[in-house]
Order: structure tokens, then C-alpha cells, then sequence
């Protein structure tokens, strides 16, 4: 899994950080490759130095130390330091049989009878020597002569040129590798984003756009990129089907304000026609008994009550389909236009309506009628009809600090997951089902407001928060 | 015509003279210890063509390794004359004869000089006692009898006063010895040092002189004493005192830092046989 530093990076720098990376591990193991085989080579050299040296004084040693002759044994050695400019030859410590001191290059540091063994420490055969880091090496040998040992050779081999060397390759191959790196990254980068450029402008028209998707011109698709080419294109075809989306999402939303009146349409019409029934009556009795003037004024006022209520509901439905009241703000009477389309619906079920607005007239104005009244207008059917027969139904308005609370409460069996997908959440909507609640959502987000559910003694409580901000 | 080809024949006689006379001669055989010098191709060179030159005849300088190995040449008539140490001299004193003895910075004598590392505490003999230690040669005077005297006088060997003792056969490689650390202290022939410190000084400045010697008779030239009439050994001789007479020989006294060479007698190494006396118990 990639870090989320690395996912966030555009695609144009990704690729060459994938590139410098794997140009970093190339470099890595091929400069382990050089080192190994230089220090291969440089361990052969010292073998070769270690077993001549050995050899070559072995021979010339050999009657001396049988002998126990010091001044020959040192000088030598000494000679044998000087035609090697001392270079490599650090110091070499010889010894009798037994191990003690005859003579060394340095006799300070090993003087005449001191016991070798201080300097055989770390020390290793001719054939074994092999550089480990230490500037300074030991080797030790037998010293023979006539096919006996006669004493013992330690010698020092100051390999602080070889480790210089490898440290100087190290370095080179570290400034190497780190200069092609960054080439070759640049390269990389200049490369990729060449050819990724098409992407970025696909990248910038998804990004740039007001959440619509903006369609790229024709004349940026780049035709010499086949698979590009036919990434644009597509995005382009999903650009127009997301606009036609969104346009058939407005559209729908439009409709729903007459399809939530729709459902109340068979309630208002007995709503409208039990006044009519009466208002007949009324008339034929004014006809029959237009020379009884009190029977004449009873029906007259009859008729006007009649007629007052179907026009307040005319006017109900006139307002919560008005398009020109788009922009006005949120009364108490908005409610009250609600109950009067909302009573016929919770009489039909015969159910019980609990109504309580309690909020103030400062909050309810900070927000707009048309939204908040197409939400509790959808969310109180939905009530009613999770209610069933005989249920109850309740309307809560209220306002806190800045903001408007509406709690729509029923006793019905309570949501179900599609309905609360609908309700809580943006994600796609499954297959079939209304879009009452999704609608509701939608302009509840749009408000910035909020949408809990709970369930309170068997009651289903839905309750809308929208931020009314009450201008000081 | 004739007479050009006489003048050419006589004339030729002449230039060939030397040539004949030379390949008429026996080649002179001389000994030389590698005590002295023996580092310098330059000096040995030097002195043998000094040395023809006097002669007039063909010198054959021999280096050996020890005055042991010299002095036996000498008496098996190996060599014709050599250029020894007055110990040796002293020691066969009776077989060999005095050529002629070299003069240094104005007189035929020299000191054995007590040397030790330039850091070393020592002051004197005495503050050596448990170190290691270089003689030259065993037959050496400077390098040998002079500190092993002074340890008899002591009731001392230089066995039992020193740690560990080492020949290095050469006055140059006693110095190195000390210089180097190989020992602490070393006996060495005091114009030696002097010398070195002048051609080597980065040698001498690592060792420091603790003690001096009374002055001593140098080094001798000798030859075996029943050839002492030879004429090759007489033509030796008069060529190691004309050294400082003749260009080359002069040359080769420069680079020997000598004055020149005088006859001498025995009792120029009176002091060396009191030592002598001493190692041997009878002072």
C-alpha cells in the first residue's frame, strides 16, 4: 500500500518518483556489484602482498633466526620496510621458536624478548587476509627453514590507501548514481508530464467546474494518443449524461412539489366537495325559500363559510405551487397553509394530529418558505402514511440559538433501510421508490441543515436542524 | 718515411711503458673492515684509486665482515695490508708490523663514545645496567673493549650487566641499532659518529652520547711483520703516507674527514693495551 502523501500526488510527479525510485535501488545494487568485485580484487592484491612478503623474508630470514642473530633479523627488516617506501609494510615482528621477540622494523613498539603474542591478535594466515575495515591488518605465518619451523612472522599491512580507494569508488558511484538519478528524473518528469498532459487537462475539468463536470474541447483531445483519446471522449459523454442527469433531478424536484399534492388530491377534492354538497343545498334552499328572508340569511352564511374554506384551501394549494413565491421568507402561516392540506390526509386514516409551532418569527424568517415547506410537507405524508389507520402524527417547530428545528414524529412501524438511505444519506439510490425523501434530503443538505432519526417509545421522530442565523 | 715510423715506435714505447710496467705488477690485495664506512661506495672507491695511484699498480680492496676474518687473512697472507683496529693490532702484535696510522682533526687518536637513544634518561654507564646493548665487532676497541673494560673495572660483564647483547659488525649499524631502538645504548667509534653526524645527521640526531673515552690510538694500517721488507707492502706504505701529497689521495682523505696518514709506533696503543690488561684482569 502506497502512503496517502503518494496517492495524493498528481500522476506527472508520481511517475518520476517511481522512476527515481527504481533508479535509486538500480543504483544500489549495481554500485553493491562494483564494491564487491573491488573488494575482491583488493583482497586477491593483499593475499599476493601478504604471501610475498612472507615468503620473500621467510627466505632471507630463515639462517638468521635460526641463529638468533638480532641484528641481521633487523636489518632486514629494515631494508625490506625501505624498498617498500614503506607503504604498505607497517611492521613486521619477528620471533624465535618460542615466541619470543628477535628483532622488528619498529623496535619501540615490539622490543628485543618481548613476547609476539601481543602482536598475533587479530592475525590471520597470508591466504586468509581479507579487508574488513580496519586501516591496519595483522598477518601471521610460521617462519621455516629447512623444512622446520624456526619462528614465527607478524606483519602489519597499512591498507589505509585501498580503504581510501574504496571509499573514493563509494563516493563515485554515490555521486554517480545520485547525478544520473536526478537526470534522469527530471527526464522523467519532463516526459511524463508531456505525455500526461491530456490527463491533467481532464484532471483540471473535473476539478475546475462548480460541480458540474465541464466537457473538454475537441480541439485538446489529443488524436495521436489512441487510449487517451478514447478517455477524453468517454468523459466527455459522461459530462453530457451527468448535465442530463442533473436536469432530469431538477426537473423531478419540481414535480414533486404536484406529486406531493397529488396524493393529497383525493383529500382535498372531499375537502372541497363536502362544502359543495352544502353549498347546493344552501342555494336550492335560498331558491325555494327566497320569501323567508332569515332562512335566506342562514343559507347565505352557510354559503360563506363554505366558500371561505374552499378558498383558503385554493389558496393553500395555489401557495405551495406558486413559483413566484421562490424567495420569500418563512412565515407561521406557511405552517398553518400545511395543516390545512395536511388535515384532510390525517382525517381520511382517521388518525390523531399532535401540532406545535412554537418557533419565533425572527428564526422562521432567517430561512426561506418554499424549501422548508416542501420538506415538512413530504416528511408529514411520510408520516402519515408509516401512521397507518388510527395512527398518530405529530409536528413539532422550534427554534434554538440560530436554528430552526422541525421534528416530524409518527407511530408507525418505523423506516426501513431504503427509506433511510433516502433519507440520511447522498449515495445512489437503489431501484424503485419514491423520491419524496431523497427530496427532502437533497434540499435539507442544500440548507446546510441536518437530518437525525431516532425511534422514542414506538414512535418514529425525524428531526431536521437548518441553521437560521436571526440577523442582530 | 723511416724516419717517421722510428719516431711513431719510439713514441709508442713510451705510452706503453706504464701499461707494461703495470701489467708487469702483482695486483695489491687490501683489507678493509666494513666497521669503517662501509655504506660508501664513493670512499672505498676513492681510496682504492688513491691508493693504484701511489702505488702504481693494481689495489684490490677486500671487505670482510669481521676483524676476525681480516686478521686471518692477514696472517694467512691472503691480503697484503689492511686497515684494522688497534685492539686486533695489540692482539697480534707480535706478527704484524704498523704502516702508518691516520690523522684525524690533527692527531692520530680517537675516543670510543657510550651512545644511547636521544630520549633515553641514562647519564652514565651505570643508568644503562638491564637494557640491551650494541657492540661493533668483538675485536673492536671503540665498539667492544672500551665499554666491556670499564664493566670489568666494575667487576661487571657485559652478560651480567646487560639485558641482551648484539654484534652488528659495523660502527654505522651500532648507531642505527640505538637510533632505531632496537637497543638501548651501543659502543661506538667516536670519528664514526662525528662523521656520521656530518653525512647522516638525521642518523646521529636520534641518539644522544653518554660517555667519552680517554683518546686512544686510531685505527692502524698493518701489514704481517715478516713482509715488512716486501716491496709490495713498502710500496703500500709509501702510498698511505703520500695520501695527502697527491690529488686523489686528498680526495679520498676529504671524504674520510682524515687529514692525512703518518707512520706511528706500538706505544701509540698504550692505551688500549691497559684496557686490554683490564678485561683481562691484570690492570
Amino acid at each position: 500500500m502506497s502512503p496517502a502523501w503518494f496517492q495524493n500526488l498528481p500522476v506527472t510527479l508520481r511517475v518520476p518518483v517511481v522512476t527515481a525510485t527504481l533508479m535509486i535501488v538500480l543504483g544500489l545494487v549495481a554500485s553493491q556489484g562494483v564494491l564487491t568485485a573491488l573488494r575482491r580484487v583488493q583482497d586477491a592484491r593483499l593475499v599476493e602482498t601478504a604471501q610475498l612478503h612472507v615468503e620473500g623474508l621467510s627466505v632471507a630470514l630463515g639462517p638468521f633466526v635460526l641463529r638468533q642473530d638480532v641484528w641481521e633479523v633487523y636489518d632486514i627488516l629494515e631494508r625490506a620496510q625501505a624498498a617498500s617506501g614503506g607503504q604498505r609494510l607497517l611492521q613486521t615482528v619477528v620471533a624465535d621458536e618460542r615466541g619470543r621477540v628477535l628483532a622488528a622494523g619498529d623496535p619501540k613498539r615490539a622490543p628485543v624478548g618481548s613476547e609476539i603474542g601481543t602482536y598475533e591478535a587479530g592475525a590471520v594466515g597470508p591466504e586468509a587476509v581479507t579487508m574488513t575495515g580496519d586501516p591496519v591488518l595483522r598477518v601471521m605465518s610460521p617462519l621455516k627453514y629447512q623444512g622446520r619451523d624456526v619462528g614465527r612472522i607478524v606483519t602489519e599491512l597499512d591498507v589505509t590507501d585501498l580503504l581510501a580507494e574504496r571509499r573514493q569508488a563509494s563516493l563515485w558511484l554515490l555521486f554517480g548514481n545520485a547525478a544520473a538519478t536526478v537526470v534522469l528524473t527530471f527526464a522523467g518528469w519532463l516526459a511524463v508530464a508531456r505525455i500526461l498532459r491530456p490527463v491533467g487537462t481532464l484532471v483540471r475539468a473535473m476539478d475546475a467546474t462548480e460541480g458540474v463536470p465541464r466537457p473538454i474541447a475537441e480541439a485538446d483531445i489529443p488524436r495521436g494518443d489512441p487510449g487517451l483519446a478514447r478517455l477524453i471522449t468517454t468523459y466527455n459523454r459522461m459530462t453530457t449524461a451527468v448535465e442530463a442527469r442533473a436536469e432530469a433531478e431538477r426537473r423531478l424536484a419540481e414535480r414533486e412539489r404536484f406529486v406531493s399534492l397529488g396524493r393529497l388530491s383525493s383529500s382535498l377534492a372531499h375537502e372541497i366537495n363536502n362544502p359543495l354538497g352544502g353549498l347546493l343545498n344552501a342555494a336550492d334552499t335560498i331558491v325555494t325559500y327566497a320569501d323567508r328572508p332569515e332562512v335566506v340569511r342562514e343559507s347565505g352564511n352557510l354559503m360563506l363559510r363554505g366558500l371561505k374554506h374552499m378558498r383558503d384551501v385554493a389558496r393553500a394549494i395555489l401557495d405551495q405551487n406558486r413559483m413566484d413565491r421562490t424567495g420569500q421568507p418563512l412565515m407561521a402561516v406557511d405552517f398553518e397553509d400545511l395543516r390545512l392540506l395536511f388535515e384532510p390526509e390525517v382525517a381520511s386514516r382517521e388518525q390523531t394530529l399532535d401540532w406545535r409551532i412554537a418557533a419565533g418569527d425572527a428564526t422562521l424568517a432567517a430561512l426561506l418558505a418554499t424549501p422548508v415547506r416542501q420538506v415538512t410537507l413530504n416528511l408529514l405524508l411520510n408520516a402519515s402514511e408509516a401512521a397507518g389507520i388510527g395512527g398518530r402524527v405529530g409536528l413539532s417547530v422550534t427554534n434554538g440559538a440560530d436554528v430552526l428545528s422541525i421534528s416530524v414524529e409518527d407511530t408507525g412501524n418505523g423506516l426501513g433501510p431504503d427509506h433511510l438511505a433516502r433519507l440520511l444519506s447522498s449515495g445512489p439510490l437503489p431501484p424503485g421508490g419514491g423520491v419524496g425523501l431523497r427530496l427532502a434530503h437533497d434540499i435539507v443538505v442544500g440548507l446546510n441543515g441536518q437530518i437525525s432519526h431516532t425511534r422514542i417509545d414506538g414512535a418514529t421522530v425525524i428531526r431536521v436542524d437548518l441553521p437560521a442565523p436571526v440577523p442582530s | 718515411m723511416h724516419c717517421t715510423r722510428r719516431v711513431f715506435l719510439a713514441g709508442s714505447c713510451v705510452l706503453a711503458a706504464p701499461f707494461v710496467h703495470a701489467q708487469s705488477l702483482s695486483t695489491v690485495r687490501f683489507a678493509l673492515t666494513p666497521v669503517f664506512l662501509d655504506n660508501d661506495a664513493d670512499v672505498i672507491s676513492a681510496l682504492q684509486s688513491a691508493l693504484s695511484e701511489g702505488m702504481g699498480r693494481d689495489i684490490d680492496l677486500v671487505q670482510r665482515r669481521t676483524y676476525q676474518e681480516i686478521t686471518g687473512a692477514l696472517l694467512d697472507g691472503s691480503v697484503d695490508a689492511a686497515w684494522t683496529c688497534g685492539y686486533p693490532f695489540l692482539q697480534h702484535e707480535s706478527e704484524l708490523s704498523l704502516l702508518g696510522v691516520p690523522v684525524w682533526n690533527g692527531q692520530p687518536l680517537y675516543q670510543s663514545y657510550l651512545i644511547a637513544a636521544a630520549d633515553d634518561p641514562a647519564q652514565d654507564l651505570g643508568g644503562l645496567r638491564g637494557g640491551t646493548h650494541a657492540f661493533s665487532d668483538p675485536d673492536s676497541n671503540s665498539g667492544f673493549l672500551v665499554t666491556a673494560s670499564d664493566l670489568a673495572g666494575l667487576g661487571e660483564s657485559p652478560e651480567t650487566f646487560f639485558s641482551r647483547t648484539i654484534f652488528t659488525f659495523g660502527h654505522r649499524n651500532v648507531v642505527r641499532a640505538v637510533a632505531g631502538g632496537l637497543t638501548r645504548s651501543g659502543s661506538v667509534d667516536g670519528y664514526v659518529w662525528e662523521v656520521l653526524s656530518k653525512v647522516e645527521p638525521e642518523l646521529t640526531v636520534r641518539s644522544r652520547i653518554i660517555a667519552r673515552s680517554e683518546w686512544l690510538g686510531f685505527p692502524p694500517f698493518v701489514a704481517r711483520a715478516d713482509r715488512s721488507r716486501d716491496p709490495v707492502v713498502e710500496a703500500c706504505t709509501s702510498a698511505l703516507l703520500g695520501l695527502s701529497e697527491t690529488q686523489s689521495g686528498r680526495a679520498a682523505l676529504a671524504l674520510l674527514f682524515l687529514d692525512g696518514v703518518v707512520r706511528a709506533v706500538p706505544s701509540l696503543f698504550d692505551g688500549i693495551a691497559e684496557r686490554m690488561a683490564i678485561l683481562k684482569g691484570n690492570p
